[in-house]
């Protein structure tokens, strides 16, 4: 079941050879027939759209899956040469801790990775080092040398929980680099991050490769990583196809969506005028003297740096909040795609979701399947919403949006979660709202989302 | 030197200390309820029974806590994950329904739903943890913890015997373990505070007490008035937030699959 | 900081439990107040006074009112009454049995709620995680106490999303039926999902230890504590037995 195979396979830190990947209660299989070596200090790009598999493989890269007695792996993995075999007859119960000393894996949601039980960032890094039982001295040199080495020591006596996502991934990964493993599957670490943080998350994956420290990255597309890479994947179907850099041509951001501008004259949809806006029990006010004005046509973007009080402002246009002072007017419905969209949803299946509320005579009952095929979810009518990628289940949030034909539609980070393919179609959506008379309002750090889609961009401060 | 990648088949050397404390705790819960309910101390009336109270208090309490450790151990991490959530949906839960409704306790729904899930050992774990905890913000319920040991056990064993596989099965449940649980958590009332902390359930206790029964008697009836209905409610919440789970989440629970405790709701 | 830190946790609880068993058995009602009167001294030394007020008066109000109900109204023993409305007396007997019943819980109360004031949670982790019981059991305590308030503010955003569906505004049993389905079931979700999440990484950082553990953070503890808690311990145990003791044997 395991043997030692040192000579052969020396210049491999990890090796895998899978030649089929079934999830408990699946019909058909996720991976298949997919052969990957990963030598010391490499990098290694995969790229996949959201629920292509590339989470799978990266956990089993990892060791986290198969989950013993549920999921059904056969093939083989190699792990420092170290071989362990899977099969339809033997699946071996894997000691995850000791996996993870050779391959640590930042999962997509680093804050998962964090155990969310310390009160200070230095604790958090040493969770596991604790866990082995390594005496408090050596503990407080690793923290300090590995803070030092890292650039982190501003961080370690925050609490862990006050960390911005940014700050989470970056304290996550050091907690990943202590033990020191050889390799570091990292499931996209650069998702949902603004300029700044991109490039401190970037700058700690280059500090980690610099030290020896195999990479594999996980990513929606390979754009970001195509210069540095040692080998560049594509996941498609459930198998992995090498990438030339010809491929790459393809994999190039579409560009600005043409649109009729918006004539000057056209119906003012909301009009804010020194409007305040504060939380109740807060010492200042979120939001002060905005002054803003919406026409029907037209999208507004806002920008502005975590905490200048661009969700606020969506609320407070939703009519969730109302100012202190100033006035807020909107004409007709609004609908809001909150940033955590998955609190929105409840029900057992998307059709459910969508239609939820709605009344059987409504006129609005039609738009039900119409707004699932414009969002391309007709075919997960009967899913769980919990059980769709990431991607698709934004989507069915912003689904139970569309389906009461908001006359402004408001998003908050809509780009979040979404993967190419979602993101083309929020376009769709955006455009289609505009040309019928609406208007969007919609919040983003994603600069190039927001240059492509917005009109113009106020920026909050 | 690398190390070994796989876990050693389970050894069943350590399996003997734990079984021994489980069965220590029990036998000291039983004996203890035996006692009291065998020689109904009534000193609660001339010395005000101090020693029996102190006696239930650290009897009950003991016996909870030797069972939770006697179970910790054998939790896989995935149950021991689910655990503070469950307990912190006790809380929040329990505030939010409660809020709103009639003088019932819905103080374990989470305990409930970890038995559905995780089987009875957990849900008893998980019983005992959620007093110990709150017992932080309210230290009268300590004592009560072996009846929260009682919920989360019954609703494991409700579960394994197919409780969840019809809608209507689960407050039957409910009421049964209501029943059973009232009538072990009324000596606690009894003795340890002499009655009961909600002015509601006091005025039932009194108004059978003057018609001429005991403390312990009249506390008891008014357990059995209140907890059945209380658990038959939380038992059908709990049955119908269980159901509300994606298949992938609740059929990653071993217990769940191994006693098909979900019935036709999950294929396979 | 509250100033109790330098004290260990543990030694905090020994104190405690000594302090209530003690009182209880003593079941003087001089005592108990000069407990509770203590408590109070010590918390306006930490600066708790007003949380310590009103979480024990919410929790030992409806207390008093219950115990005046069944053992105040309902006598078992005759006794001169103080008031008369009808059928219903209050005697002077079934007042001292309510009021010393009172005190009992009283005492558990403030004590029990000082020593949540008291100590702080890390410490308290800290310390359990160092003492020789399973390593679940700091985990468990500390993921409680860290989960409760992020579900809270969890609860609150649902809350808001589902008003933006215009869900939830239903009246009647039905209606209240649905704002609970709606605000549990993804609270529910959400969390359960969460906790699976994270179990694999719990599990890949190496918990539950198998062997010896250690901490990082510091629980400070000199000898004249560990004296002062198994003392505590003792009386907290033997005590009790040397105050009843006499009136068992009177008795008997």
């Amino acid at each position: 079941m395991m043997d030692r195979n040192l000579s052969a396979q020396s210049t491999t830190v990890l090796g895998l050879d899978l030649h089929s990947y079934t999830y408990l209660h699946a019909q058909s299989s996720v991976l298949s027939d997919i052969r990957l070596e990963i030598q010391p200090g490499s990098l290694t790009v995969i790229s996949g759209h959201s629920g292509s598999g590339k989470s799978t493989l990266g956990a089993v890269l990892a060791g986290l899956l198969p989950r013993y007695d549920m999921d059904q792996l056969v093939g083989s993995v190699s792990v420092n040469g170290t071989k362990v075999e899977f099969s339809d007859s033997l699946q071996p119960r894997v000691d995850i801790a000791q996996w993870s000393k050779h391959v640590g894996l930042l999962p997509q949601e680093a804050g998962h990775y964090l155990s969310g039980i310390r009160g200070t960032v230095s604790e958090e890094l040493v969770f596991c080092l604790e866990n082995q039982g390594m005496p408090r001295e050596q503990m407080h040199q690793l923290v300090t040398a590995l803070a030092q080495r890292l650039g982190l020591e501003h961080l370690l006596d925050r609490h862990p929980q006050q960390l911005s996502g940014g700050q989470e991934r970056l304290v996550a990964m050091a907690a990943l680099a202590i033990s020191e493993p050889e390799v570091l599957v990292l499931d996209e670490p650069l998702a949902g991050l603004d300029k700044q943080a991109t490039a401190l998350v970037s700058q700690m994956i280059n500090l980690l490769r610099a030290q020896g420290t195999a990479l594999v990255v996980l990513a929606d597309s390979v754009h970001f990583w195509s210069h540095e890479a040692d080998a560049l994947w594509s996941l498609e179907q459930g198998t992995l196809q090498r990438l030339s850099t010809v491929d790459q041509q393809h994999q190039a951001k579409t560009s600005k969506v043409e649109r009729q501008p918006a004539s000057d004259d056209s119906r003012v949809l909301l009009n804010m005028a020194s409007v305040q806006l504060a939380y109740p029990g807060a010492a200042r006010p979120a939001v002060q003297d905005l002054d803003l004005q919406v026409r029907a046509g037209q999208c507004l973007g806002l920008a502005g740096a975590n905490g200048s009080g661009k969700t606020t402002v969506l609320k407070a246009m939703a009519g969730l909040l109302k100012p202190t002072t100033g006035t807020l007017d909107t004409v007709g419905q609004t609908g809001l795609l909150l940033q955590n969209s998955s609190d929105q949803l409840f029900e057992r299946t998307v059709l459910r979701e969508v239609s939820f509320g709605i009344p059987k005579k409504s006129p609005l009952r039609k738009r039900v399947p119409e707004v699932l095929a414009q969002l391309g979810l007709e075919h997960f009518g009967d899913t769980h919403p919990y059980e769709l990628p990431a991607s698709a289940r934004r989507l069915v949030a912003l689904a139970t949006v569309l389906v009461r034909e908001p006359q402004i539609l408001l998003l908050d980070e809509p780009t979040e979660a979404l993967d190419e393919a979602g993101e083309t179609i929020l376009q769709e959506v955006i455009n289609s709202v505009l040309e019928r008379g609406g208007a969007v309002v919609l919040s983003s750090h994603d600069e190039q989302f927001m240059q492509r889609t917005a009109d113009r961009v106020h920026v909050m401060n | 030197m690398s190390s070994n990648l796989l876990l050693p088949e389970e050894t069943s050397s350590q399996t003997l200390r734990r079984r021994l404390m489980a069965v220590a705790g029990t036998v000291i819960l039983v004996a203890t309820y035996l006692t009291l309910i065998i020689t109904q101390p009534m000193g609660i009336v001339e010395g005000l029974g101090q020693g029996v109270a102190l006696g239930t208090f650290a009897a009950y309490l003991i016996s909870a806590v030797l069972l939770l450790l006697a179970v910790l151990p054998d939790l896989p991490v995935s149950t021991l994950t689910l655990i503070p959530v469950a307990l912190a949906l006790n809380i929040i839960l329990g505030q939010f329904v409660g809020s709103v409704m009639i003088p019932l306790y819905i103080d374990s729904i989470g305990t409930v739903i970890v038995g559905f899930l995780a089987g009875r050992r957990a849900g008893a774990a998980t019983g005992v943890l959620s007093t110990l905890v709150w017992s932080l913000f309210a230290p009268t319920v300590l004592p009560f913890a072996a009846g929260a040991a009682l919920v989360g056990f019954l609703a494991g064993t409700a579960a394994r015997y197919g409780a969840l596989r019809r809608v209507y099965l689960a407050p039957i449940a409910g009421l049964v373990a209501g029943v059973l649980v009232g009538v072990v958590s009324s000596p606690v009332a009894t003795f340890v505070y002499g009655g009961t902390s909600g002015v509601g359930t006091g005025a039932l206790v009194a108004a059978f007490s003057s018609m001429g029964d005991s403390l312990l008697s009249a506390v008891t009836k008014q357990a059995l008035i209140s907890d059945p209905g209380d658990k038959a409610v939380v038992f059908l919440v709990a049955a119908l937030l269980v159901y509300a789970l994606p298949k992938r989440l609740s059929g990653s629970f071993a217990f769940v699959r191994r006693y098909r405790v979900l019935g036709k709701r999950v294929s396979k | 900081m509250p100033r109790s830190n330098k004290l260990h946790p543990f030694t905090i609880l020994a104190i405690a439990v000594a302090v209530v068993t003690m009182t209880t058995a003593a079941s003087q009602w001089w005592l108990s107040c000069a407990v509770i009167g203590l408590c109070f001294l010590i918390t306006g030394w930490a600066g708790h006074t007003k949380k310590l007020a009103l979480l024990s008066g919410a929790m030992l109000l409806p207390t008093f009112l219950s115990l005046l109900l069944i053992h105040g109204l309902i006598p078992r023993v005759p006794s001169p009454a103080v008031a008369q409305w009808g059928p219903l007396r209050v005697t002077v007997h079934g007042l001292e049995v309510a009021l010393s019943l009172g005190l009992r819980t009283a005492v558990l109360v403030v004590v029990g709620l000082l020593c949540g004031l008291l100590i702080d949670k890390h410490q308290l982790v800290a310390a359990i995680d160092l003492s020789p019981v399973p390593p679940q059991v700091g985990y468990l305590l500390a993921a409680t106490l860290f989960l409760l308030p992020q579900m809270t503010e969890k609860q609150r955003q649902i809350g808001e999303a589902q008003t933006l569906r215009n869900a939830g505004i239903g009246t009647g049993l039905t209606g209240w039926f649905q704002r609970v389905r709606l605000r549990a079931v993804p609270l529910v979700l959400t969390s359960m999902q969460d906790a699976q999440d994270r179990a694999v990484h719990l599990s890949a950082r190496g918990f539950p230890a198998t062997g010896v553990r250690t901490r990082l953070r510091e629980v400070p503890d000199t000898s004249v504590q560990r004296g002062i808690r198994w003392a505590a311990v003792i009386c907290a145990v033997l005590g009790p037995v040397m105050i009843l003791a006499p009136t068992w044997f009177g008795i008997n």
